[in-house]
Order: C-alpha cells, then structure tokens, then sequence
C-alpha cells in the first residue's frame, strides 16, 4: 500500500514535469530563431567572425542566448611547487567540457554566476563538467575556476556584456538580437547556439539551431595534406625552407663582400 | 584584411608583421651568433598565442632557413668546417637519440619537467656567466690577471691538454686549425645532443661554447659551423615532427623564414664588423637574460595553475 503510494507520487510528479515542459515546447516552435550565418568559413585570412542570433520573446520575458562548442576530453597540466620551484607536477583530465562557450542576457542579472541553479553560464558548466586525474575532491572548485580564466584567457569561454538588444514588439512578440563575436582560434566543427525565454524567473521555453564552422580553400588542403601525407608534408616544408634561405642568400651575394 | 594570417595547424589568426618582425629579430640574431635561435623563438610564438607544440615544431622548419641562408653566407666567407661539422652531427644524432629515450624515461617516473628546468637554467648559467665572465676580461686585455690565472690554475689546463692529446686518430682540422682526435667533437656532440633533446632546442647556445672552449675553434668558424650543424639537425626534427605529430604549420614557418633570412643575412654581416669576444659578450648577455627570465617562472607564482600539454 505504501509502495502504490509512492508510484502515484512518482507519475504525478513526473505529469507535474510534463505539464511544465508543455509551455517551452509550444513556444520554443514559435520563438522563430535566427542565425546569421549559419555557416563561418575559416579561409586563410580568418580573423573570427561576427554571428548574429535573433528570435522573438513574449513581452515581458528575458532572454539568454548561448552558442555552445562540442564536447570533448582535455588534458591539462597543473603546477605547483617542488624543490621551491613551480613547474608542472601532473595531469589533470577535464571531462565534458565544450570547446566554446559564449553567453549573453537581455539582462545582465541573469548571468550573475550567484544565480548557481540556473541551466545557462559557468555556474551550468560547472555541474556538467567533471575534473579527475591528480586532484583531490576539496581542489576540484578551485581548479574549475582556472579551467574557466585559462578558457578565457584563450577568447573561448566569454560571458558577453553587451545585453541582447530588444525592439519594439509586434504581433505580441519582441525581437531580440544578440550578436556574437566568434575568435580567430575557433574550431572548425558543429556549433550549438541556443536560446532561452526566461518568465517570472522561470524558464518558459528554449530553442536551438546550429552553426557549422568548416575549413576551406588554401588552409583546408594544408591541413589535409599534414594529417593524411606527414612524410611529404615534412619534405616540402623542408625543401621550401632550404630553396628561401639560398635564394634570400643569393639575393645577398651582390652586396655581401667584407 | 591582410593584416592577419590563418594558420592552420596552429588553428588560429595571427598579425603578419608581427611573425615577419620576429622572425627578422631572432634571425639576425641566428647570423649574428650562429646560434637557431629556438631558445628565444618558441617562448615568443607561444607569447603571441601559437600552441607550445606546434610553435617548437614550426620554428624547427623556419631554423632550416635561416640556418641555410647563414650557412650558405658564412661557406663564402670561408667559414665552415664541414669536417669538423659532419662528426658534431653525427654525435648530435646520437646524443639526440639518447636523449630522447631519457626523457621518455623520466616522464615515465614523473620527474622530466623537473629535470628540463633544472637543465636550463643550470646550462643557461653556466653557459652565459662563463663566456661573459671571459670575454669581459678579454675585452679589459688585463694580461696580469690572465697570467696569475694560468699560473695559479696550471694542473687544470694541462691536465685538459694531455686528456685532448692522449686520445686516438689525432687528425688536423684546417679551416678550424686544431688538431685533435675525431672522438673530441664526436663525444661534445652526443653531450649536446642529450641536452638539446632534454631541453626541446636545436642545440646552438650550447654548442657555441663547446667549440669555443672545448674545441678550441676560432669564433668566426665557429658560427659558420654551428649553423651548418643546426640545418641538418633541424631538418630532421621538421621531417619527424610531420610525420609524428603534424605540429608544423607551414604557413607559420614560411612567414618566419622570410624575417628570419632576411635578417640573418644583416646579422652576418654585422657579425664580420664586430670582434669575436664583442659577439661573444652579446650572446653571453642574451643567453643570460633568458636564464633570469626563466628563473623568475619557477620562483614567482604563476597567474595560472592549469597548462595546456607540450610548454616547460
């Protein structure tokens, strides 16, 4: 008896769930997401890219935009102190850590990293991503934030501070637009960007498109060309260095007499 | 637009004039010293934001370069010893060999980054203090303290000259005009083949010295020489550097190589107007504000406590 007891508040509570999801489905057909690009080309004269994200929000609503990099498995090093010198001492292994992450609010309260419960930021991150290797338990917070200032160091992990611009509304709805700036380091590969319409602090609906970031031209042969042919690869470069350096001395040998 | 250059293997955009400048800086050097120039080059790439692997990979093809176009300059001027340049290589190969698997090794026992700092600023010290320390009082031409010197330390030159004397196969070297046992080079150059695998550079600020104190070379053969040594040794790792972890970016390299030929052709000619030990004090100098850099890394706290692979 005890146990049907607590199968019905298991189906109520996951009926509960549902009936709260409804809302973000409904709307999430309807938030009419826009990105602009949605295919970056990394030529050889790539200097990042600026991306631009828009959709429409109920009035009233915030909004928060992410563009979100595929996951992977990153291994660092961690330093510290031997002999009273700091150096590297070993290895620690992030796991679930997406190659980029970009955020940006309507409302720049919404990205306080206080606001811990929230599904979007660095305080999400942090659930997701898990730290191991040559680490106690006690250090994992402290190492996560030099996970996140290194990724920051590096143009990857950025908390925009321009807010998401809104327009007038029409037809009941706002436009916003968030513009993101992706860096020169970008990888190539699929890009998550999403966005999320925040109601009375509750999220009400959330959608995501993609952004496809590819190599291209003279920058994607020389990649394929290292990757699949090393050994002529390696000649090449070779014999091009050796070829420059007799010509620029060639080129020298008219005014070169001491 | 044409300010920034996508590398591709380093996978990221970088200014062109920034490349070209140090490129021209460290290759001017290169000429100058006859040193690679790897030493400084890779921790500035890494500065600029190319990844440490693909910086020490790329700055190897870039060496080849440079290294031809000095080589190729100081041949016409007379001063290499390709004799005694073909036994450093093929000692260099060994050491570099040995070297290689010692590393391996003490990776494996989790003390390799402890050794290659150590290494390096215990060799950058030495190295640079002894040569400044020396070509000073060159310079100063106090022929009183040399002499209290040589009187005061007779055993330790002798007993250097009979070691150098004693050795089998005695051959003359005439561009160098020495004569000494193939086996003198052939061992100092498995020595700084060790030390340049351990410390991840071709190798030049070490063998400099070597030849100078050790082989008794004069210092503008010395230069032509060493450059020569350097371009084999750096074609090699180029073409296993491709092959094992396509860290070469050759559109990184080709831009380096461009500063670096050019200036290495202005450091030649500079290096025929400046006296040996002038040359010798300079790259002292150099060789030894690298070693307080490197010394203020491992006794400040660094800002980061997280690292990417492959940096000391």
């Amino acid at each position: 008896m005890r146990r049907l007891g607590y199968v019905w508040q298991r189906i109520a509570t996951i009926l509960g769930l549902l009936l709260l999801t409804i809302p973000a489905l409904v709307w999430g057909a309807s938030l009419d997401l826009k990105v602009t690009p949605d295919l970056v080309e990394i030529g050889a004269w790539f200097r990042g890219h600026r991306v631009t994200v828009s959709g429409m929000i109920p009035p009233g609503a915030e909004a928060v935009m992410e563009v979100v990099g595929q996951t992977s498995d990153e291994h660092l090093m961690r330093k510290g102190r031997r002999g009273g010198l700091w150096m590297n001492v070993g290895e620690i292994d992030i796991h679930n850590a997406p190659s980029l992450y970009m955020v940006m609010s309507s409302n720049p309260k919404l990205l306080d990293t206080a606001v811990s419960e929230a599904p979007w930021g660095f305080a999400a991150l942090k659930r997701r991503v898990t730290l191991s290797g040559m680490i106690d338990d006690q250090e994992k917070p402290q190492f996560f934030d030099q996970f996140l200032e290194l990724k920051g160091s590096e143009g990857l992990y950025t908390t925009f501070k321009d807010p998401i611009k809104k327009s007038r509304a029409a037809d009941d709805l706002v436009p916003v637009k968030g513009e993101f700036r992706l860096p020169t380091n970008v990888k190539p590969g699929t890009y998550e960007v999403c966005l999320t319409v925040i109601q009375d602090g509750q999220v009400s609906a959330k959608t995501c498109g993609e952004l496809q970031v590819k190599m291209v031209g003279f920058p994607a042969m020389l990649t394929t060309l290292a990757y699949e042919h090393g050994a002529t690869y390696g000649i090449l470069a070779v014999i091009i260095a050796i070829v420059t350096g007799f010509a620029i001395g060639f080129l020298f040998k008219g005014g070169g007499g001491h | 637009m044409f300010g920034s250059l996508y590398l591709p293997l380093a996978g990221n955009g970088i200014n062109i004039l920034l490349l070209f400048g140090l490129g021209g800086a460290v290759g001017f050097l290169s000429g100058l010293f006859g040193v690679g120039g790897g030493f400084l080059m890779t921790p500035l790439l890494i500065m600029a934001g190319i990844p440490s692997t693909v910086a020490a990979a790329s700055d190897s093809n870039q060496i080849v370069a440079a290294s031809t176009s000095g080589t190729y300059a100081h041949y016409r001027l007379g001063n290499v010893d390709f004799k005694m340049g073909i036994i450093l290589i093929v000692g260099g190969v060994i050491g570099g060999t040995l070297g290689v698997y010692l590393i391996k090794g003490l990776r494996a026992m989790g003390n390799a980054d402890f050794v290659i700092k150590i290494t390096y600023v215990v060799m950058l010290g030495v190295i640079g203090g002894y040569m400044f320390v020396e070509s000073l009082q060159s310079m100063r031409q106090k022929p009183v303290v040399a002499a209290k010197r040589t009187a005061a330390e007779p055993a330790k030159v002798s007993l250097y000259n009979r070691m150098v004397q004693s050795l089998p196969y005695q051959m003359r070297f005439d561009k160098s005009g020495v004569t000494l046992s193939p086996l003198m080079p052939l061992i100092l150059g498995v020595f700084v083949g060790i030390l340049a695998a351990i410390m991840g550079v071709g190798g030049g600020f070490i063998m400099v010295p070597v030849m100078v104190y050790m082989l008794r070379m004069p210092m503008h053969v010395v230069v032509g020489t060493s450059l020569f040594q350097i371009l084999f040794t750096c074609i090699n790792v180029t073409i296993m550097q491709s092959i094992t972890n396509h860290t070469v970016d050759l559109v990184l390299a080709i831009i380096l190589l461009l500063g670096s030929t050019l200036g290495a052709q202005f450091g030649v000619r500079l290096s025929r107007r400046l006296k040996a030990d002038q040359l010798k004090i300079l790259l002292a100098t150099i060789v030894l504000i690298v070693m307080v850099q490197m010394l203020a890394s491992l006794l400040l706290t660094p800002d980061l406590l997280l690292a990417h692979k492959g940096g000391h």
